[in-house]
């Protein structure tokens, strides 16, 4: 990594190690994640249902449910480790450092409290506001995510907003103690596509002027060409490969990005859709080697017994598959895939 | 908000008149003549019965009995427990110690119910939660009686605290209620167990909820986040077992009054039945319903109040 880009970093998550006690036996969700955000960078994770976006985030946020334990590693934020934060500490990070964006707008409000009340309350309670000003604050907030009729609108219940709207008042609620780093889990997954497009563009818009550094968690890589300066791609609990957007779209080098590619809907094309076949590993004995290799169709023998190192690519692009080590024999992506990158290369060139 | 009321209110009323209507029908058709007797000379009898309209048909006589109690509260007289005297004054003459029993076993056992459900939610399976859910278990499955001997037996004969009865002749409120305690107190167990029951559940699952994750994440403490956004919303189911609660109540009275002899109106039902007064059992019965039906129509307004989904869902 480049020396100039380390004193941007605003947060760095290093080697996190998260796991859950269950009946079942011990969940290793989240194994050895890194990664960092630079400040006024999108950084988006990609991953399957289960891979383990949620509970890094959570880690991130200090609201691991109680029977998940932070097993190794750091989160640095301002000169803090926030591992090992007490639950007091973390009060001032919530909210006024680090905001978050829930998947469900649905579950995410609570259904007997007026909006306004919910997006004030944080600021009467713990930024210790006047209610009056809280008040005009929210009314700003609300206008600011694209909520009309402000001044009604405030006096009404979540169950008179539609989708969209309700995920506008949970930015607004994130946004209220005027955060640096905005964390976006899946915000738009409960949406129809129509309004995802709407609230992707005003989290754009919200980032730029605001200045915020946003970490974006996502299962469609459709949503991460839009958003994201770089790309972690998640599988089974660690990133499989990271690069920025150009690297990771347009040369995958881990053949689970490719499968992601691959299975990405094209609305421009009526090819038949790729889609990956089997099905995520048990978290509680995770196969030995690459997670991946059972679903892999160009997986190495090694790739069933040892563990795939990050290999280097570029300064930013890195990727854990063997297909990468000196020794490992070519592989290229499949022809499908390469036609549909140069696509969306013409595409990306044309746009600009 | 009037809307809702004003329809809530409308459905108690029509409910009213269904039941007031099923207790005369089905009262007054069971095969037991009013008067019976041997004392009174067939004459006055007859006149009796003229008078009080009941050589008519019976939907006549229906006619009268709605005429009464709405132009004029008339229930009919007492012929048997307290013959001649209006059924309606026998009521209110043993209203009182049932009222006091009844609403303060309730006024303890909601605040206890309460503090208990929310003890063993927040404590959820350590020893607190196990010890609570223990009790519980008692509570509901042992009926109320039971616990009213246990503690007549305990309070007024092993450490002589209480009166072992009800002290009719008390001077002051606070005599009265001295020996009512035990009662009160045998009552409230059982509600008491139950909202704990209940509350424990829906405050573990709104404590598991997202919203109460986005409470978090706002910045609020969990002290804040639990008070602020998971009680009242447990409430809102907490609303809907206040109705079994309370005709739960009045049937473990029933009992009760009994064992410590108290002058309610429970102890007057049983026996109105046994003899066949059939005019009083008809008032007890329609007065029972009616406190179930204000009831209902309490927790449905206090629904609306706490459910903003109700109330203006309701409206449109
Ligand atoms: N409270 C919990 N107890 C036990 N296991 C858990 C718990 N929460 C998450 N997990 C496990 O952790 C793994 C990762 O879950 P996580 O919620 O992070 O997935 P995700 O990548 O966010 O998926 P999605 O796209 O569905 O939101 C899953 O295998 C899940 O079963
Ligand atoms: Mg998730």
């Amino acid at each position: 990594m480049a020396e100039r880009d380390k004193r941007d970093v605003i947060l760095q998550v290093k080697d996190l190690n998260v796991s859950f006690r269950t009946y079942g036996g011990i969940v290793r969700a989240v194994r050895g994640v890194t990664f960092d955000l630079r400040r006024g960078e999108t950084v988006a994770i990609v991953g399957e249902s289960g891979s383990g976006k949620s509970v890094t985030i959570k880690a991130i946020m200090g609201i691991l449910p109680s029977n998940a334990t932070i097993e190794s590693g750091e989160i640095l934020y301002g000169g803090m480790d926030l591992t090992k934060l007490t639950e007091e500490e973390f009060h001032n990070i919530r909210g006024k450092r680090i905001g978050l964006i829930f998947q469900d707008p649905l579950s995410a409000l609570n259904p007997i409290m007026k909006v306004g009340n919910q997006i004030m309350e944080a600021l009467i309670l713990s930024q210790k506001m006047s209610k009056k000003a809280a008040r005009q604050r929210a009314l700003e907030l609300m206008e600011a995510v694209g909520i009309p009729d402000v001044e009604r609108r405030f006096n009404q219940y979540p169950f008179q907003f539609s989708g969209g709207m309700r995920q506008r008042i949970v930015i607004a609620i994130a946004l209220a103690g005027d955060p640096e780093i905005l964390i976006c889990d899946e915000p738009t997954t409960a949406l129809d596509v129509t309004v995802q497009a709407r609230i992707l563009e005003l989290i754009n818009k919200i980032k730029e002027e605001r200045h915020l550094s946003v970490i974006f968690i996502t299962h469609d890589l459709g949503v991460v060409a839009t958003m994201a300066d770089r790309v972690n791609v998640m599988y089974a609990g660690k990133i499989v490969e990271t690069g920025t957007s150009e690297e990771v779209f347009f040369e995958p080098a881990h053949p689970y990005t490719w499968a992601l590619l691959s299975s990405m809907p094209d609305l421009e094309t009526k090819e038949r859709l790729f889609s990956i076949p089997g099905t995520p590993p048990n978290m509680i004995s995770p196969p030995p080697g690459d997670a991946f290799s059972v679903r892999n169709r160009y997986a190495l023998r090694i790739d069933f017994e040892k563990e795939p190192p990050l290999f280097k690519i570029t300064d930013t692009h890195y990727a854990a598959t063997w297909l990468l080590h000196p020794k490992a024999p070519r592989v290229e992506m499949p022809e499908a895939l390469k036609t549909r990158i140069e696509r969306m290369r013409r595409r990306a060139v044309g746009n600009e | 908000m009037l809307k809702y009321t004003l329809r809530r209110w409308g459905a108690m009323m029509l409910t009213m008149f269904i039941i007031m209507s099923l207790s005369f029908w089905i009262i007054r058709l069971m095969p037991q003549s009013i008067f019976e007797n041997p004392e009174v000379a067939p004459e006055i009898q007859r006149l009796l019965e003229a008078e009080m309209h009941l050589d008519k048909p019976m939907w006549v006589q229906y006619y009268y009995f709605l005429r009464g109690i709405i132009t004029e509260r008339d229930f009919g007289r007492s012929v048997k427990l307290r013959p001649g005297m209006e059924v309606f004054k026998v009521i209110v003459s043993r209203i009182k110690p049932s009222m006091v029993l009844n609403f303060f076993s309730l006024i303890l056992a909601i605040p206890a119910g309460i503090i208990l459900g929310t003890i063993a939610a927040l404590q959820r399976n350590k020893w607190p939660d196990n010890l609570i859910s223990f009790l519980v278990v008692i509570f509901i499955s042992v009926p109320s009686f039971v616990f009213g001997a246990v503690l007549q037996y305990l309070f007024t004969f092993k450490f002589p605290i209480f009166p072992t009865l009800y002290n009719a002749s008390a001077s002051s409120f606070r005599e009265m209620f001295r020996s009512l305690t035990l009662p009160i107190i045998a009552l409230a167990l059982g509600p008491a167990a139950t909202i704990a029951r209940y509350l424990r559940g829906e405050l573990i699952e709104t404590l598991n909820s997202e919203f109460l994750l986005l409470a978090r994440t706002k910045g609020l403490t969990r002290t804040q986040a639990v008070v602020r956004h998971a009680f009242r919303n447990s409430l809102v189911p907490i609303a809907n077992t206040m109705i079994p609660m309370i005709t739960g109540i009045m049937g473990g009275s029933l009992v009760i009054e009994r064992i410590f002899a108290v002058p309610g109106m429970g102890g007057q039902l049983v026996e109105s039945i046994v003899v066949g007064d059939h005019f009083l059992t008809v008032a007890l019965l329609i007065w029972y319903s009616a406190i179930s039906l204000i009831t209902i129509f309490i927790v449905d307004i206090s629904y609306g109040l706490i459910d903003p989904r109700i109330r203006i869902g309701g409206e449109k």
